[in-house]
């Protein structure tokens, strides 16, 4: 008892030990209540408690359990763990023991932090102790009652401002907050570390960089299902692309002299004009309230390589319709719309574009991927609609910038430079992009023109000889697991098909009528494909929206010998055990019990 | 100098014996004293100009860069050729007087005539290290800097017409060496094994490009169309190439000392050059050449969102710092004949903030400059510590 007290005293060196002791005896919490463990590694530096992690993944694992357990109050099972990590603490409620990782890990990150920061994360609190907050009672046995409790918990530091945010509108609205006002300030991605774009690399894989890789673990459960809006990713606004550059397509199809042939009806076009609305205001509301509720969530996905360019599909999405509406209802916009929706498209750009030229981690040559051609084509996009609107230099600043930039990704994307690992190594319906902005690029050059003259001819053929080569790659593209950002690999299709129509307009013959006939029928082909699909994951197989693996990376790379200690996901035996053990032991009075404590748990793992 | 005066006693005291032993003369005192002051001052003169000579680089020709843009934009207000100067622009072509014009023409004559002397000099007596430098991947474009700024104030010279003899004969003179410098490096990016361009492109490789269009504007207000066509596809095409290995930054960005941040403007000037060489050889502010101002102004807006990228080189005064004008100048020269081209208020508006802008970073440079003038030539330049490691000779 002497020594294990004297131990700790010099361990910690603080004044801590009597309430240590007064904690155990008193039992006051069930379970393993590592609040003291907050409590006393904030009173530590930073430096200390590291040693102290160090000094417990190095020793033995009977002693340190042993160590643990007596302090297990404090540290114990925390030890694993680098001191780094912060996001222990949300992994596996299901397993024991995760809440003391928290606390000990989340105070080592957060030892710079004011101590009330605290890390009491998943502790159950005693009344009237020094640390009062968090009586969420979550107990980490897996008790049900606690179970939606603890899923809240789990994903607030994907909460804008770690869900004080919720509380507070709870709070408006007149209910009582669920629990006392924790301070959980533990955001698992301290903000003021922003995760680098290695971190990406290396947690990801996939030509979506959506897959995890098998050495590395989410920072929330794989096997449950996450909240809505969680899973809720940008890409979605792809489906928004796809359906409203049908409408384009089908009034370019009903209004074009070169068309005329086929008697297509301009309901045809109102109809889709009328859904893709729909969509985008559904899709726009739910994003809106992501970014309001999970802008942690937001802030991953725009840190993520590919995810950034989804980014703008929401304004392309905006220009679309712009572009698509029906004659029927309007037959011209006013030019400060073009003005307004270009607005965010430039700010965007100039983010994005100034970080290639001049960021250092997120320069072209290593994040360059087909994705990025999502924010080359809005400019194009942009210029097309500005350019039909009757405005003159608006569309050529776009264009231009558009031009020069795509220049630019177009020759690191062909180069394929062995240092880019974004670019997937086997074809997949990504690389359709590629297609999208010569395209749009040919016809918008037609419009700033008044005629589809050699530039736009140009451009258009080069985006005609992009589809073929890809098209005749069809087999190459099976074998991918549907996403929803396919959505906005569906438009590029549909861009090609408008830009045959246009150029028909111009040059017409057998030839191009049969080629628009072809293109606009593969498109709305690959469209009912995908609709089909998507209608199948939604309602059938239930997994239109799986977990966003990729926002959930963690923040370092976990120390391999963690699971010597327990394999802390998969609510081991042992670890019951220990707590057993420990539980058996903090009923007993005196003395006694912490030696006690001390010993027995040593048992079940030398057992081990 | 304390050495220096020093030796100077030893080396006078050898050479006038008269002076130790007839202390009782007072002529030869007084005549001695005075060749000793002259010696010293000699001396002093060409320690002084050594130590400026070896610390001079074509670096320090951004100063004569930055004021012969400044001369041409004063010449594009105060004599706009074939402009009509109704509108505001008229208005502000009155503010520039002609005689301020012609100062500050003779000033960055003066200056570069200087400059071109004093490198002269450098490549006389200390041409190992003219050499080192066009070895070097960031020195060899500044070689191109004093034909630019030769060609510069060629074209904003006052009374000169382009259609006069001498112009013409003053742009072979300038414009040949750039063609040679053009061959030697250029066939380098592609053929040299040492010097690849993916491996040396940094932002100032665009002088290169900006010296063949500069050349090419100033062809075709002679007149000489071809020339101009010739030397603008040159530019351009290495422009291209260029642009894409710099925004790929294949290398990570560390080809370039901190302290040459500031170089990054010339991103945008090169659009703003190119576009001003397409006027002149079209005869008019087209598409093309709208689309090439609105990139350069798109890179512009770029830059100056991001203050952080500049902040370390900003502490202490030097020379790098020229490299912030002359861009801008060009930009806003750009942003005169798009004005003028396209009547607008916008237009207006940019000519005119864009213009203020130049006018204010060249004035606020010439004042850090003299204020700190002690700090121009100072001993851990960038690029002359680079340099300074081979051997010299004296």
């Amino acid at each position: 008892m002497e020594n294990s007290t004297s131990h700790e005293i010099a361990e910690h060196g603080s004044l801590e030990v009597p309430s240590l002791i007064k904690y155990i005896s008193s039992n006051e919490v069930a379970g393993f209540d590592s609040t003291e463990t907050a409590t006393e590694l904030q009173f530590l530096g930073p430096s200390d408690k590291q040693e102290i992690q160090k000094d417990e993944e190095k020793g033995q694992g009977d002693e340190s359990v042993a160590v643990n357990h007596q302090r297990k109050i404090s540290i114990s099972i925390s030890m694993p763990l680098s001191p780094e990590e912060v996001q222990s603490h949300n992994n596996g409620e299901t397993s024991l023991g995760d809440g003391i990782p928290n606390s000990s890990s989340q105070s080592n990150t957060e030892g710079s932090k004011p101590p009330r920061q605290a890390k009491c994360y998943s502790q159950p609190m005693p009344k009237g102790h020094v640390y009062p907050e968090d009586t969420e009672g979550r107990v980490n046995f897996g008790q049900n009652p606690h179970i939606n409790r603890l899923k809240d918990n789990r994903f607030d530091p994907f909460k804008t401002f770690s869900g004080r945010l919720e509380r507070q509108l709870s709070i408006f609205r007149g209910k009582p907050p669920k629990q006392a006002p924790a301070k959980q300030e533990n955001n698992i991605n301290n903000t003021d570390r922003p995760l680098t774009v290695d971190r990406y690399f290396d947690a990801l894989e996939g030509p979506e960089l959506e897959t995890l890789r098998a050495s590395e673990e989410a920072v929330l459960p794989q096997n449950e299902r996450w909240p809505f809006l969680l899973r809720f990713p940008i890409s979605s606004f792809g489906i928004c692309l796809g359906v409203s550059s049908q409408a384009i397509l089908w009034k370019t199809l009903a209004t074009s002299p070169s068309t005329e042939f086929l008697h297509i009806s301009l309901e045809v076009n109102l109809v889709l004009w009328i859904i893709s609305i729909a969509l985008v205001a559904s899709i726009f509301t739910m994003y809106l309230l992501k970014i309001i509720i999970y802008f942690e969530a937001v802030r991953r996905e725009y840190y993520h390589p590919i995810r950034v360019n989804f980014f703008f599909a929401p304004w392309i999405a905006l220009l679309f319709l712009a572009l698509g509406v029906p004659p029927s209802l309007t037959k011209y916009l006013h030019h400060a719309l073009w003005y307004i929706l270009m607005v965010p498209i430039f700010f965007l750009e100039l983010k994005i574009y100034g970080q290639w030229m001049s960021g250092g981690q997120r320069r072209l040559s290593k994040v360059a991927n087909p994705s990025n051609h999502l924010s080359v084509v809005g400019n194009f996009v942009g210029a097309l609609l500005g350019a039909s609107m009757g405005l003159k230099e608006g569309p050529i600043f776009f264009f231009a910038v558009g031009l020069a930039h795509y220049t630019v990704l177009f020759v690191t994307l062909y180069q394929r430079l062995p240092t880019n690992e974004t670019l997937p190594k086997e074809l997949h319906p990504v690389f359709f992009l590629f297609v999208a902005a010569p395209s749009v690029a040919s016809m918008a050059w037609a419009r700033i023109q008044d005629s589809f003259d050699y530039g736009s001819r140009i451009a258009y053929f080069i985006a005609l000889f992009l589809y073929f080569s890809l098209a005749v790659r069809v087999n190459f593209f099976r074998g991918f697991k549907f996403s929803l950002a396919w959505w906005a690999y569906t438009f590029p299709m549909t861009g090609a098909a408008i830009a045959t129509i246009r150029y028909s307009n111009q040059v017409t013959n057998i030839v191009t009528k049969v080629l628009c006939v072809i293109l606009s029928l593969i498109s709305t082909l690959t469209v009912t494909a995908l609709l089909v699909s998507t209608v199948l994951h939604a309602f059938v197989l239930k997994d239109l929206f799986p977990n966003d693996i990729a926002i959930a990376i963690s923040d370092r790379r976990r120390k391999p010998h963690k699971n010597r200690w327990f394999p802390l996901r998969h609510g081991s035996s042992e670890h019951s055990k220990v707590i057993e053990n420990f539980l058996k032991f903090s009923n007993t009075e005196g003395d006694g019990d912490l030696e006690a404590a001390l010993k027995q748990p040593s048992n079940p793992f030398e057992q081990h | 100098m304390a050495s220096c005066e020093i030796e100077l006693v030893i080396d006078t005291s050898t050479t006038n014996p008269t002076v130790v032993t007839d202390t009782g003369h007072d002529d030869n005192d007084a005549h001695s004293d005075e060749s000793l002051m002259m010696m010293i001052a000699k001396r002093s003169l060409i320690l002084s100009l050594n130590s400026i000579l070896t610390k001079l680089h074509a670096g320090y020709f951004r100063i004569s860069l930055s004021l012969g843009g400044q001369a041409l934009l004063w010449k594009t207000f105060t004599e706009p050729a074939d402009h009509d100067t109704a509108g505001i622009l008229g208005h502000v072509g009155n503010i520039f007087h002609p005689t301020a014009f012609l100062v500050l023409w003779s000033f960055s004559l003066f200056v570069l005539v200087l400059l071109s002397i004093l490198y002269l000099l450098r490549c006389l007596f200390y041409f190992k290290m003219v050499k080192a430098e066009f070895l070097h991947h960031v020195g060899v474009n500044y070689l191109f800097a004093p034909w630019i700024s030769w060609l510069l104030l060629l074209q904003s010279a006052p009374g000169l017409a382009p259609e006069t003899l001498p112009y013409l004969v003053l742009w072979w003179v300038f414009s040949v060496p750039v063609v040679l410098l053009d061959v030697k490096i250029y066939g380098q990016w592609f053929t040299k094994g040492k010097r690849f361009l993916s491996t040396g492109a940094n932002p100032t490789s665009q002088l290169s490009v900006i010296g063949n269009l500069v050349g090419a504007r100033a062809a075709a207000h002679m007149g000489w169309r071809e020339s101009a066509v010739c030397l603008f596809s040159l530019g351009m095409v290495h422009y291209l190439v260029l642009f894409v290995t710099l925004y790929q930054r294949l290398s990570g960005g560390d080809r370039l000392p901190v302290l040459l941040r500031p170089v990054f403007f010339l991103f945008f000037a090169a659009p703003g050059v190119a576009s001003l060489a397409w006027e002149s050889i079209v005869g008019g502010f087209d598409t093309a050449s709208k689309m090439l101002f609105f990139l350069s102004l798109f890179l512009f807006t770029s830059l100056i969102c991001r203050p952080m990228l500049f902040r370390r080189s900003m502490r202490r005064f030097n020379v790098a710092w020229w490299a912030y004008s002359f861009p801008v100048t060009v930009l806003a020269i750009a942003a005169t004949e798009y004005a003028y081209e396209v009547k607008g208020m916008i237009a207006n508006s940019l000519t005119l903030i864009l213009s203020a802008l130049s006018v204010l970073v060249s004035f606020a440079l010439t004042l850090f400059t003299l204020l700190n003038s002690k700090m121009l030539l100072p001993d851990n330049d960038p690029i002359a510590s680079l340099l300074l490691h081979l051997p010299v000779s004296h």
